[in-house]
């Protein structure tokens, strides 16, 4: 067993981690030690654009962090999206009329972002769906509170 | 390929009360084919009717939508937990 598996095997012992952190930090290391193995060919780009292709759900999860005074009275949240239903969700934004987008961009033109809502394409869709392999949110509550997003 | 929802799991637990449904979706697909065979002609109708005014593109679009959608649900999951308290939702 490696010293990393050990690592992590002994941060669930202790709780300091829940067991979905673990499996996906177990995950991480297996890709990593794959990767590692393929490097002999075609390097470290290959395996990044392997983790790209792989992300299949966006997940959303709330859990007690370490300052969490009672975790065993928290509220926790786990919610896991299919990519593809979110790729299908984006391209129904094309089904909104004309009048709705004028209110969007005048609403986001209020808010000092000027962005016009209608000029985003199809293929600017996909690439917006596949930089989403790449992006994770941590966020950590006055209560302490643990709020994740990630793809995995 | 993807394959189309299944199974749809809903599980509420509270403190006073326990339910649990395993709802097969798979026996759903044949029911909601018959139905649109049978409403087709009427979709067709009406699009075709509206399609000048930009509705009927629409409709077209919507139905190709909601078709993508419902076949992507496939893997989605809502859990949320809080003590004693729980709500599951989830499609296979």
């Amino acid at each position: 067993m490696s010293d990393n598996r050990k690592k992590i095997l002994e941060m669930l012992e202790q709780s300091k981690i829940s067991a979905d952190e673990a499996y996906r930090l177990l995950s991480a290391v297996d890709d990593g030690e794959k990767g590692s193995k393929d490097s002999a060919g075609e390097g470290q780009s290959r395996t990044e654009t392997g983790i790209k292709s792989k992300s299949k759900y966006l997940r959303v999860t709330v859990t007690p962090g370490d300052k969490y005074e009672n975790p065993e009275r928290a509220d926790r949240v786990n919610v896991r999206v299919p990519m593809s239903l979110i790729r299908a969700g984006i391209k129904l934004t094309s089904l909104i009329p004309q009048e709705a987008l004028d209110k969007a961009n005048d609403a986001l033109k209020e808010k000092g972002i000027n962005f016009d809502v209608r000029s985003i394409k199809s293929g600017d869709i996909e690439e917006l769906i596949d930089a989403l392999g790449d992006m994770q949110v941590d966020v950590e509550t006055s209560k302490g509170e643990c709020v994740k997003v990630f793809v995995e | 390929m993807s394959w189309p929802p299944m199974l749809m799991h809903i599980r509420i637990k509270t403190k006073d009360t326990r339910f649990g449904l395993w709802l097969p979706l798979f026996l759903l697909f044949p029911v909601v084919l018959v139905i649109f065979i049978i409403l087709s002609p009427f979709i067709l109708i009406g699009i075709i009717i509206t399609w000048d005014r930009g509705w009927g593109k629409l409709a077209l679009f919507s139905l190709r939508a909601a078709f993508v959608a419902c076949w992507s649900l496939r893997g989605l999951k809502v859990d949320v937990r809080r003590p004693g308290e729980c709500v599951s939702i989830s499609i296979i």
